[in-house]
């Protein structure tokens, strides 16, 4: 009778953990990927997802900007996502249940402000009754609102138009707008066609306002699946080194995702900064779970920019945003 | 009209008093307009629970005080530089231009395509195919074809107006008794007398019901229309705080534009009762 019970508590026990284990891999993992040149492309193009997550079903959505991404990450219909600093700070503040775990890229003139070679801009003083486009609430938009504050002019004396960066490329080449802030692979489209460059993100940087995009996953995922964001991490820094040690193949890698010249992949490739995964674990980006990097300052003074834009309600104690920043996946990949 | 109205009412209202003399005497408020009341103040009511028991997450969900405060903050200080009322002003110019352009060349191609059977012949085949189709798959082509300025959004409004109007015009004039028609014709009325004094009389509540459903149809597209570089209207509100998950400025734009949707279809039936007390 005895043996018999203890048979059967063995065997519900085993039952049970099989049941835990199984649980403990997800069936369908979806990875929301912003539309830009980093080696997330890279990840994706050679599969290393879905080496480091055997059985499980990985599907990658194409997602435009910041605001669709925080639409669906509000709407919970991804697991993994990416976004620029000044959508980050929205979630954060907005308490959107998410942590950043990874640097995507660091953007230099992978993003740049372009301006129309006939209309004489010289200065963000020339502006004056011109037509200026930015995805809203973007890193860009971020960029152009400071940049023009910086110079001391005044954003209502000329047009600012809020637009995707595909319409801004087909509104350029109607003549549309005098200039525009955005990034590739749509840029390189309204400089052939009588552009020129006039700032880009990466001297916004130097001077202060750094840009960047940061990996994102949605806490319900990492508390049900710790091991899978570890993988997910794994992934997309192999994808990273990928990309520092074989540009050339890189950039075919790039050139067949986003439909481009290779030359134009290799130029795009130059003006967005990888950093390796080891690195991002110092003072200058996302520092260590003990001691943050300057990821949060970044956070905080744009939230606090958002703030004084009437974009967000208020500007949260810092604490917040070192707590959104959590290292500890990626300490734990690199083996520190 | 009003006291047409009232007559209806009072004969109905005391018959039923008659009847059961235990009933509340509240003959002036219409058990209808209870009803509706009653649906509203439900629904308030469970929005104030659901939030005030924190059921639902703010982000989503915000309090209907919240929503409120968001209201007077628009209406009074303004949201990205322009206040409610500028935005709603935005709106109704484009709603409005795009509908009046949509009546004046829908009811006339309605009435043409009503009464010739050759012009219906002709056209049918591009209304058909057209009416179908959903209009915000032509708005990327608007865009490229206009740009991103004012006549776009305009077109993309007159398009989703114009074939329901169009087709119920057809309907209404095809639907016009013929012994009307061959009894004014027996007694000398020419072409012209026929359209202003037989077909448009008689058509005309069926072609202002259309205009009606038409004026819904462009309402439906407005935030579709704004999305692309707008900087002021009700649907770029709604659209450019949702990038900001500001969900109280989003539910609270919502309810202004079905508000307003409201009382533009109170104003088109007041219209109708003015122009054609007949109907």
């Amino acid at each position: 009778m005895m043996k018999r019970l203890i048979a059967t508590l063995a065997v519900t026990t085993l039952a049970l953990t099989a049941a835990a284990r199984a649980e403990d891999k997800p069936a369908k993992v979806t990875v929301g990927y912003l539309n830009l040149v980093n080696a997330q492309l890279v990840t994706k193009h050679l599969g290393l997802l879905a080496k480091e997550m055997p059985g499980v079903d990985i599907k990658y959505v194409k997602i435009g900007g910041g605001g669709d991404m925080l639409r669906a990450i509000a709407g919970n219909d991804v697991d993994f996502g990416g976004l620029g600093n000044p959508p980050t700070a929205i979630g954060a503040t907005r308490a959107l249940p998410i942590k950043g775990i990874l640097v995507i890229n660091m953007l230099d003139y992978v993003e740049s402000m372009v301006v129309r070679i006939d209309k004489n801009i010289t200065s963000l003083k020339d502006f004056k009754g011109k037509t200026v486009a930015a995805p809203f609430g973007s890193t860009t938009h971020y960029l152009l609102l400071q940049a023009l504050k910086d110079e001391g002019v005044d954003p209502a004396s000329m047009k600012i138009l809020d637009l995707a960066p595909s319409d801004i490329a087909a509104a350029w080449l109607r003549g549309d707008i005098d200039a525009a802030w955005f990034w590739e692979p749509n840029l390189g489209k309204t400089v052939k066609s009588g552009g020129k460059i006039l700032v880009t993100s990466g001297e916004m940087a130097k001077r202060g306002y750094p840009t960047w995009d940061i990996g994102v996953v949605m806490n319900a995922f990492a508390e049900k699946y710790p091991s899978y964001v570890d993988k997910f991490i794994k992934a997309e820094c192999d994808g990273i080194e990928f990309w520092l040690k074989n540009p050339e193949k890189t950039a075919e890698i790039i050139a067949e995702e986003l439909s481009l010249p290779i030359e134009d992949a290799q130029r795009m490739m130059k003006g967005t900064g990888m950093v390796p995964c080891n690195e991002q674990l110092t003072e200058e980006y996302l520092g260590t779970s003990a001691k943050k990097g300057k990821f949060v300052d970044t956070l905080v003074s744009t939230a606090d920019f958002l703030v004084k834009q009437e974009r967000l309600p208020k500007l949260l104690p810092r604490a917040d945003f070192e707590a959104f920043i959590q290292p500890a996946y990626l300490e734990k990949v690199i083996g520190r | 009209m009003s006291v047409e109205a009232s007559h209806m009412t009072i004969p109905i209202s005391a018959d039923r008093t008659r009847r059961g003399s235990l009933r509340l005497r509240l003959p002036k408020v219409p058990r209808s307009v209870l009803l509706s009341t009653l649906t509203v103040a439900v629904l308030l009511a469970g929005w104030a629970i659901v939030t005030e028991r924190g059921w639902a997450n703010e982000l989503f969900l915000p309090k209907p005080q919240a929503v409120w405060a968001a209201f007077v903050k628009t209406m009074t200080k303004g949201y990205q530089g322009a206040t409610l009322l500028q935005h709603l002003g935005a709106s109704l110019y484009r709603i409005l231009t795009a509908f009046t352009l949509a009546c004046l060349i829908g009811i006339p191609l309605g009435v043409i395509m009503g009464v010739s059977r050759n012009a219906r012949a002709l056209l049918n085949p591009l209304i058909e195919f057209y009416r179908p189709l959903p209009p915000l798959g032509l708005y990327t082509l608007l865009v490229m074809w206009l740009g991103i300025g004012e006549s776009s959004k305009l077109s993309l409004l007159f398009l989703a107006g114009l074939p329901g109007i169009v087709i119920s015009t057809i309907q209404a004039v095809t639907s016009v008794d013929p012994v009307y028609v061959r009894a004014a014709q027996s007694l000398g009325a020419t072409r012209r007398h026929l359209l202003f004094h037989v077909y448009l009389p008689a058509a005309g509540p069926l072609i202002l019901a259309g205009m009606r459903i038409s004026l819904g149809f462009t309402y439906t597209v407005l935030v579709a229309a704004e999305i692309v570089a707008a900087s002021a209207g009700i649907g770029w509100m709604i659209w450019d705080a949702a990038k900001f998950l500001l969900s109280d400025i989003v539910i609270m734009g919502l309810i202004v534009l079905g508000l307003t949707g409201v009382v533009l279809d109170l104003i088109m039936r007041g219209i109708a009762k003015l122009l054609m007390p007949w109907a």
